[in-house]
């Protein structure tokens, strides 16, 4: 299951960074929506940590709706998901190998848009660099769980990325909370709780909905047209 | 069945009147306004309820491929979204009278529409153009996911502190007695009107799928 997972992230990766449009698109949404939302603020008026770090979260996860609908578009040219859904291994192969395409280029994106909400939003990152990293690849992690799962769900249906955005959004609210919740704590905003508690949640979210993914993607992978 | 109990949850509703007006005690800071927390909480629970049975519906869609539990699904969802839009209306006029304002961004509210969105979507899903195999599938999927989500949507609206009252406190604060025993009352009755409202719409996706069916052995 790991070499299929493996060999389709690695094909999913080449065709989308060397046609590029799909992984561009994403970024420039996420630019888009982090350049409109810094226009909240006043001349010379400074955005909150609280507030940048929602708005990098929501430019991530608009990004992610992008780049699921993108990963599961591959296939569907010339009958290639059905092929898939015949190889000879467990089709959550499929599912994993699109988690970690998509892990890789919401990561990408993300390495564009943290400078871009330092820049646009007049923030500083102030402490806590390996918390910031730590819940960055836990959230990451839960987002492309689910994102994979339901990227599946929405494969073939018109209107598919307006669909994954209304399922996938409020399912993620306890993971972008915890990304918000630690991104201001990142940007300098006070906690005396300290991160702990949200790095936990995110870790819960993830161990549930990689198990979910894992037992559920094989009912959702289409096998037929 | 459902027509009786359409009739005891009716009947219920209306006595439990009697203990929300006659019987429990009002409220010293919030006066009347308070007793709107006799209606909002049942609404509450059992919108959650609702959702569970969604859940449990959709494990056995998933493990039996079965027709019957996916229109249970259906109808506990359509039930469950109405109650959580109930139970939203009811919360803001609570928090208008409680705390000044119609909406504030208080988790455990959020909490509620976040669940009302999950559904909503879910509804929005069982509406799609696709083949009914895959309609059933799909929508299984997400209501179990959508369920397991739910405990982490309360975990994190906790830790990003409520300002909700704590109603069944385990120490101290909550409810006078006779409050209790009126709360627990106007849960019992919802509950009757509920299971009326679910059987009378699983009933109805029933006779629709058969009519389906009849029509498409005449065809």
């Amino acid at each position: 299951m790991l070499r299929l997972s493996l060999a389709i992230a690695r094909k999913d990766l080449v065709l989308t960074l060397v046609r590029g449009n799909g992984l561009v698109q994403a970024l420039l949404l996420g630019l888009l929506l982090l350049f409109v939302f810094s226009l909240a603020q006043a001349p010379g008026e400074k955005v909150g940590p609280q507030a940048a770090a929602a708005m990098f979260w929501l430019a991530s996860a608009f990004s992610q709706v992008l780049i699921f609908n993108r990963l599961y578009d591959v296939e569907e040219a010339n009958g290639a998901r059905l092929g898939l859904a015949l190889l000879p291994a467990p089709v959550q192969g499929v599912w994993l190998g699109k988690l970690a395409a998509g892990l890789v280029l919401l990561l990408l994106a993300q390495a564009v848009f943290l400078p871009a909400a330092l820049v646009f939003l007049g923030q500083d990152l102030v402490a806590h660099p390996f918390t910031g990293l730590a819940i960055l690849a836990l959230v990451d992690a839960g987002m492309c769980a689910l994102g994979s799962l339901l990227g599946a769900l929405a494969q073939g249906q018109s209107g598919r990325e307006s669909l994954l955005g209304v399922v996938l959004f409020p399912l993620l609210t306890p993971l972008l909370l915890a990304g918000i919740g630690v991104g201001a704590q990142c940007l300098g905003a006070p906690a005396p709780d300290g991160p702990a508690a949200w790095l936990r949640l995110a870790a819960a979210f993830d161990a549930v909905f990689l198990g979910v993914g894992l037992v559920l993607f094989g009912f959702i992978y289409p096998g037929e047209d | 069945m459902p027509k009786l109990l359409a009739l005891a949850g009716g009947a219920a509703l209306a006595g439990c009147q009697w203990l929300v007006w006659c019987y429990a005690p009002e409220e010293a800071t919030l006066g009347l306004m308070q007793k709107i927390f006799y209606v909002h909480l049942p609404l509450a629970w059992w919108a959650l309820i609702s959702f569970f049975v969604v859940f449990l519906g959709s494990l056995a869609v998933l493990a039996r491929r079965s027709e019957a539990a996916d229109r249970l699904c259906a109808a506990a969802a359509e039930v469950g979204v109405l109650f959580s839009g109930l139970t939203l209306l009811t919360g803001m006029i609570w928090a208008r009278r409680s705390w000044g304002v119609w909406w504030t961004w208080d988790p455990r509210l959020s909490t509620a529409l976040v669940m009302w969105f999950i559904y909503a979507a879910y509804l929005l899903l069982r509406g799609l153009d696709m083949a009914p195999e895959r309609r059933r599938t799909v929508c299984a999927v997400v209501g179990v996911a959508a369920f397991l989500d739910v405990p982490l949507v309360f975990v994190s609206a906790r830790i990003w502190r409520s300002i909700h009252p704590a109603v069944f406190a385990s120490r101290g604060g909550g409810l006078e007695p006779e409050m209790k025993l009126t709360a627990v009352a106007c849960v019992a009755a919802m509950g009757l009107f509920w299971a009326a409202l679910v059987w009378l719409r699983k009933r109805q996706l029933d006779l629709a799928a058969r009519l389906e069916a009849a029509d498409a052995d005449e065809d």
